[in-house]
Order: C-alpha cells, then structure tokens, then sequence
C-alpha cells in the first residue's frame, strides 16, 4: 500500500510528466491557451494513457518476451496507441454527441503525445506489475493535467501583461514553465 | 538548383522546427544536458527523418488515403527502431545517456509532419534535400542548447572542462528549469534579431 | 479491401526488416555490453587485468580480476541501494582478494546533477579506499558514522555508503573463498 502511495506522488509531484521527465511538451504548448480546452485534452490523454499502458504492458508480457520479439516493441506499442485513438474516437462518435464535439479535435494529437509512449515504455522499464502500471500511468496523467491546467491559468494573466517585445508569446511561455518547474524541483527528496 | 538550395536552408532558421515551428520538444528539452547527447539525438533523429523521406516520397501513391497515417508511422516506427538497435551496438554510452529518448523519436511530431506535408507530395530527390535540411536545423537547435547548458550548468564542453573542477556553474541550467528558461532565452534572442534586421 | 492489404504489407515488410536488423546487431549488442561491464571493470582496480572470470552463486555474480600471471588481485560485485534522493543507485564495488576497498563506480543513478552526482567523483570516492565491512562505522559523519558527507547532499552519500556496506556484506557472505586460484 505504502509503495503504490509513493508511486502515485512520484507519478503526480516529483517526476511530473511535463516538467520532470519533459514529456508532452507539445500539446503542453498547443492546447494551454485557454481552461477548458486544456481540461478537455487532460481527460482524453488519461483515458488513453491508462488503457493504452495496459495492453502494451500485457502485449509485452505475453507476446514480445515469450516470442523473443522484443525489437518489435516500439512499432507494436506506436500501433496500439493509434489503434486505440481510432476506437475512442468511434466510439465516442457513436455514444455520446457532446462528448465527440468536445474532446474529438484533440484525439488525433494524442497519437503523438509522447507522453502516452513515454508512460508505456518506462511502466515497463520501471519493472512495474500490471496494476502498478496501471496506477502509475492514471496518475501520470493527472499530473500532466496539473501541468497544463496551471500553465493555462499562467497563459491567461500572460496576455494582459507587459512582456518585452522579443519575448511576447512563446519565450515567455518558456520561462513561465522554467519558473514552474522550478517549484516542482521542491517536490524532488520527497520520495525516498 | 535553386529551389533545392531553398527546401535545403530554410530548415536552418527560417523554418527551424524547433526555434519557428516548435515541433519534437520532448527531446530538444530532455537530452539537452550536454553537448554530445544533444549532437547524438540531432544526429539520430536526422537519420529516421532522412529514411522516413525517402520511403514515404517513393511509396505515398501507392498508400489508401484511409491508412496514409498508420503507415507512415509504421515506416517511422521501424526506422527507429533500426536507429535504436544500431546505438545500442556501437554507442552504448549514448544509448545509457539518450535512454527512452530513442524510441520516442516515433513521436517527434516534427518527422510525421515532414512526411504528411512534404514527402507524400514531392519527389524522392527534393524529400531527401528537405530531409538533411530540417535535420540539420533541428541538430543545430539541439547542439546550441545543450552546449549553451552544458557550459553554464557543468562548465564544460564536450565534456572537456573550460574551467578547473572547483568552479561553481550555475547549477540550474544542468536541471530541467535550465532547459526551459535555456530555450526560451534562445528564441527570445532570435526574435530581437530578426526585428534589427527588419527594422534596416 | 485496399486499405487493408497495405497496411499489412507494410506491417509484414517493417517486420521482416526488424528481423533482419535484429538478428545482425545481436551479437555487436551482447559484446558491447559486456565491453561496457569490463571497461568499468577496469576503471576501480588500479592494476591490468589479464582476464576476467565470473562466479556465480544463487543470488548474486562475482567478477573476478586475474593478473598475467594467473594470480587472483581482485573481486567486483555489483551492489544497489533505493534510497538516495532521487531513488535507484547501482554501483560497481571492487575489492582486494583481502577484501579491502580498492574503489566503486556508479553505473546508475538520477541524483541532482552537480550536487549528488559526486558521489561518483574522485575527490569523494577516495575516503572508501583500504576500508573494509569490519573497522568501519559505515555511516556519514552527521549520523555518527566515519564517511565524510559532501555538501548538500547528505542524502545522496548516506546512500553510497548503503550501497558500499551492502556490496562488502555480499562479498562477505556469499563470495565462495577460492583464495589463490
């Protein structure tokens, strides 16, 4: 119990997908302009990326290692990430109208978030079981969503202030984020 | 002669996919830390960008609309793969530096994006030079942040030591805050030369 | 139908390709990595090896380091620890057949970058010399113990001295005395 506690703030906290291990940084960048497109993304991203560590996790245990077929890890787990995009979006398309408006722009993106490959592939190298893979990638995911719902707050008071004029805009999105990440280093020590 | 010396140099800095179009983040921001993993990732990535061009300018005809997505990536995927395996072999150092690193180049958005919005639509002699171009952009990007970082963060370069072992560095550009302040201190910098050059 | 017959063609090609390049770079992995492992090797015992043997036991692997004349000089063990700052440290510890100290190497860690990543730095490493699990307090200074901490990384070298303790302990126990040759 004490362990999966530990994962979980790692997970969130001290390696924060964005600002720790520098994963999804596109999508941190292309949808943090506004609240609710960034919450929007944050949910689609933590559907995929729990379901999708899942499989890949299974898919290495039961097919690439018995099968000795390990240099096919990378194209496997790229084709169950975009497979699995493609059945969302159906689905959703199928199930909930609403729903498919709302979060149907961002799927495409999600297939190259690298986030969701970065999760699968380190729940693996971590030599974590099926249900701490599992933890590890839905908590993962919200602290991607922590990350973008605070640089979005961030981005917002950033339009209305007075930046020099080489900065406007991307650079000081950057070092908003440094500045970010900075306070996450706090974090750092406090698993152990 | 022309338009290719063009599609060649526009990746450098015009159209520099990390500094202009800000596309494989992930990487130009993770294995930043020195010099020679910066030059290592530039390098690989260039690699599965230069193979992926070619592959798809030459097959993109051949390939349903309704599929052009999974096997580009496919094409990708292996390429990477080939490029993982290869660092493994001969550069194991590199492989322990550059760590997931290496099969997350499937997803540098920068590679799809050269195969959907050029190489599907040119030919195999134009790709290739595109290729090399946003390669070597995206390396140039790579080599001067990592140098930059390496050079305030551990006080070397190329792991050669600029100043003896006892100097304070300033620490921060080693650790992830460095590489985002050290980005966005790079693109800033561009954009105020860019305005001179405008303003003559 | 189209759609479907080629993307399993190029799902069939990508495979085979990856069989292909897979089956040559095997080999050149396998020697790369045990290249890495003698190179380490090499790096904490201050004399030429001539070969290297490795013994192993249920639990763990002793590499043992023979001169050109067949004599026994050293043993190297890897050791781990969980519980420096940012986690995980594996080392690489090397002892005399007398099980003295000669020095470590860290193989793997994620400590701070030029805060507790000297603990794989000379000026560090030194003070572990000569030392051996018994006639040592294997414990920092602040705790008491006799390893000189570095400077705002406590934690990170009260986990190095874990990792040396635990590395002497399995040498200690577990290494199969075949004292000579």
């Amino acid at each position: 119990m004490q362990e999966m506690f530990l994962v979980i703030i790692s997970a969130v906290f001290v390696n924060n997908v964005v600002f720790a291990r520098f994963l999804g940084i596109c999508p941190y960048l292309g949808v943090s302009k506004n609240l609710d497109t960034a919450i929007g993304m944050g949910f689609a991203v933590t559907f995929v990326m729990t379901v999708s560590t899942a499989i890949t996790y299974v898919l290495q245990k039961a097919v690439l290692i018995p099968f000795g077929i390990e240099f096919m890890q990378t194209v496997m787990f790229i084709l169950v990430i975009a497979s699995l995009v493609q059945l969302v979006e159906i689905v959703l398309k199928k199930v909930s109208k609403s729903l498919y408006s709302s979060l149907g722009i961002y799927l495409p993106l999600i297939t190259t978030n690298c986030a969701i490959l970065g999760m699968a592939l380190i729940a693996i190298q971590e030599n974590y079981d099926l249900l701490t893979s599992v933890v590890f990638a839905f908590f993962s995911a919200m602290g991607f969503i922590l990350a973008i719902v605070m640089f979005a707050g961030i981005r917002i008071r950033l339009e209305e202030a007075d930046v020099p004029a080489p900065f406007k805009n991307v650079p000081v999105g950057f070092i908003s984020a440094a500045i970010l990440s900075l306070a996450f280093m706090g974090f750092s020590g406090l698993v152990k | 002669m022309n338009e290719a010396l063009n599609i060649l140099t526009r990746g450098f800095v015009r159209e520099n996919p990390v500094t202009k179009m800000l596309l494989g983040l992930c990487p130009v921001l993770a294995v930043t830390t020195s010099a020679v993993n910066g030059l290592g990732m530039g390098l690989a990535t260039t690699f599965v960008l230069l193979g992926s061009n070619i592959v798809i300018s030459l097959t993109a005809k051949a390939i349903p609309d309704t599929v052009r997505i999974p096997s580009f990536v496919l094409v990708i995927a292996t390429f990477v793969t080939i490029v993982d395996l290869l660092i493994k072999a001969y550069s194991p150092e590199l492989n322990q530096a550059l760590g997931i690193f290496i099969p997350l180049i499937v997803v540098n958005c920068m590679i799809l994006g050269r195969a959907e919005a050029f190489a599907s639509r040119n030919g195999i002699w134009y790709s290739v030079i595109d290729a090399v171009g946003m390669g070597l952009g995206f390396t140039l990007a790579l080599l001067v942040l990592s140098a930059f970082r390496e050079v305030l963060g551990a006080g070397t370069i190329f792991n050669i030591p600029l100043a003896g072992e006892e100097a304070s560095t300033i620490l921060v550009f080693a650790l992830p805050p460095g590489a985002f302040a050290g980005l966005g201190l790079i693109i800033a910098g561009l954009n105020a030369l860019e305005k001179k050059k405008g303003s003559k | 139908m189209r759609p479907i017959i080629t993307l399993t063609l190029v799902g069939l090609i990508a495979a085979a390709l990856l069989a292909i390049v897979d089956d040559l770079t095997r080999d050149p992995i396998a020697l790369a990595k045990a290249e890495m492992k003698r190179k380490a090797i090499e790096e904490i015992f201050p004399f030429d090896i001539d070969s290297l043997k490795n013994v192993e036991t249920k639990k763990t692997r002793f590499y043992e380091a023979y001169d050109r004349n067949g004599t026994l000089k050293g043993i190297a063990v890897e050791s781990a620890t969980t519980i420096g700052y940012s986690g995980k440290i594996e080392i690489l510890l090397g002892v005399s057949p007398e099980q003295k100290i000669y020095d470590y190497k860290v193989v793997y860690h994620l400590e701070t970058p030029g805060l507790g990543d000297k603990i794989d730095k000379a000026k560090f490493k030194e003070q572990f010399r000569g030392r051996a699990l018994e006639g040592t307090t294997w414990k920092v200074k602040k705790d008491g113990g006799e390893i000189d901490e570095l400077t705002a990384a406590t934690i990170s070298s009260r986990a190095v001295t874990d990792a040396v303790q635990r590395g002497l302990q399995y040498i200690n126990e577990q290494y199969p005395k075949t004292e000579g040759k």
